[in-house]
């Protein structure tokens, strides 16, 4: 028998700012946090823009000082992103049936930033200096683990490497674990800081990033004829999901139910999307039959929405394609074109996202969207947030490598 | 203290940052008086490594109990090179 799932916390840390509330406040007045770089000197760089976490965030109210040296940014972000989740759940921790609480959490490139900087120490000072956290910062399986080190959960507890979909895969999976009786509750979501002279540089070589250094709230904007890449970006979102038995024995808020994931594979190419998107249309597709629906119930997708001509023109296909007729009735927009693009970190900002446009009746905007590409013809919300109450909504998240994941919600 | 036992505490104090400052003393126990943990150790060997450019063996750290036993260390190995 599969059991329902409830969301009942969330916690964001982006370029918007640090909280649930702050984040959709400045996402639905249709603000950018795209700056130029400060976490180091990018003059090296053909892009010089990113959405970094801004700098009042503060982990010293959830994270002790010493616990706080031995972090990477990915994991100082995720860990204060799951103390909100958590707290936000009003869930009692340690909880007293702790192999019920599993953790899974997603990270496209971990402690990228940690074995930068700890490349520079092997070759200036030597292997005797290399620090002694080198590995502990720099694996995408610690984030999971010190979460469950905090809370005291001791049930099933891995990471997801997926690339832009790694969040989204570990929410599709822990919903799995929920659903199937595997555990009772999940803290799952993903965390990425990456923003430094390796990674930008990087995405630079594939021609990936967006270089309107001199406009940078305006350099993300997907759909958008002028667009001229992604835009790299920091951010955590994480999210507490309970079975749906156990969250109303406790009478816990419910925000959104997850009913639906589908995940496929392009097998195609190494960073190029299927040009026909058959693969993320068919992940659109499993996601409604697992929920049991007709499509034409689904009236809102948060979309991948890079900002990236290859992206944004396949998903418009493949969302024609999963839709039909009924494609153009839906409301579509890319959070992206605010928070920037958080790769491993995108898929469970935007699950959060997707959950309180079904909790609010209120459709983000697709920031920047001022003359549309005519290849990409559905409603993208522009500009302006849009009130429409929606029961059910999707989050697509695809990555480099070929991955689509389809993350369905149902308003609670 | 003398320049050397002053920067030890301050690496100490680096590392062990969660312990006041104040209350590292040349006698204070590393790991029973201060609270660190193997982690801590490795941490403080790196930071010491590169401060005072030397090499502390791991058989070396097993005899070191107190900062002022890193101290006495530090000012033998410095003297013979």
């Amino acid at each position: 028998m599969r059991r329902r799932v409830a969301i009942t916390g969330m916690g964001l840390v982006t370029c918007l700012g640090t909280g649930v509330d702050k984040n959709w406040n400045q996402l639905t007045c249709g603000q950018s946090g795209i700056r130029p770089i400060t976490l180091f000197d990018p003059k090296r760089c053909q892009t010089r823009i990113a959405g970094e976490v801004p700098s009042e965030f503060d982990p010293l109210q959830y994270v002790p000082v010493k616990e706080l040296r031995r972090l990477d940014r990915h994991q100082q972000i995720g860990l204060v992103a799951a103390c909100e989740a958590v707290q936000a759940s009003g869930l009692i921790t340690p909880p007293a049936d702790p192999y019920r609480y599993a953790v899974v959490i997603g990270s496209g490139i971990g402690g990228l930033s940690t074995i930068e900087a700890g490349y520079e120490v092997l070759r200036e000072k030597g292997p005797k200096r290399m620090p002694p956290m080198m590995i502990p910062m720099a694996v995408v399986n610690l984030l999971p683990g010190l979460i469950a080190m905090r809370f005291g959960l001791k049930g099933p507890n891995f990471g997801i490497v997926n690339a832009c979909a790694s969040s989204a895969s570990a929410i599709g999976e822990a919903y799995r674990l929920i659903a199937s009786g595997s555990a009772d509750v999940a803290i799952t979501g993903g965390a990425e800081a990456v923003v430094g002279e390796f990674a930008i540089s990087a995405f630079n070589a594939l021609r990936a990033l967006s270089t309107r250094n001199d406009e940078p709230a305006k350099a993300s904007r997907p759909f958008d004829r002028d667009r001229d890449g992604f835009v790299l970006a920091e951010g955590a979102g994480m999210l507490t999901l309970e079975s749906m038995d156990h969250a109303k024995s406790r009478e816990a808020t419910i925000h959104a139910e997850i009913v639906g994931y589908g995940a496929t594979s392009d097998a195609y190419h190494v960073v190029m999307p299927d040009p026909n998107g058959a693969g993320a249309s068919q992940a659109m597709r499993l996601a409604i039959q697992d929920a049991g629906i007709e499509p034409e119930r689904v009236e809102y997708i948060n979309a991948h929405g890079t900002s990236t001509e290859l992206n944004d023109k396949t998903e418009t296909l493949a969302i024609k394609s999963s839709f039909g007729k009924s494609a153009y009735k839906l409301s579509i927009s890319s959070t992206k074109s605010m928070t920037g693009h958080t790769l491993g970190a995108a898929g469970a900002i935007e699950a959060i996202f997707t959950a309180l446009t079904l909790e609010s009746g209120m459709i983000p905007p697709t920031l920047n969207l001022d003359s549309p590409d005519p290849e990409c013809d559905l409603n993208y919300t522009p500009n302006v947030r849009v009130n429409r109450s929606v029961e059910y909504a999707i989050s697509n998240s695809f990555a480099f490598g070929g991955q689509n994941v389809s993350l369905l919600f149902r308003r609670p | 203290m003398d320049d050397i036992e002053k920067k030890i505490v301050d690496l100490v104090a680096e590392v062990l940052v969660d312990v006041n400052k104040e209350n590292i003393r040349l006698d204070s126990k590393i790991v029973e008086d201060l609270g660190a943990e193997s982690l801590d150790i490795y941490d403080m060997i790196a930071l010491l490594e590169d401060e005072f450019g030397m090499e502390i063996s791991d058989e070396e750290v097993e005899k070191i109990r107190t900062v002022q036993d890193v101290a006495d260390f530090i000012k033998v190995s410095q003297k013979k090179s």
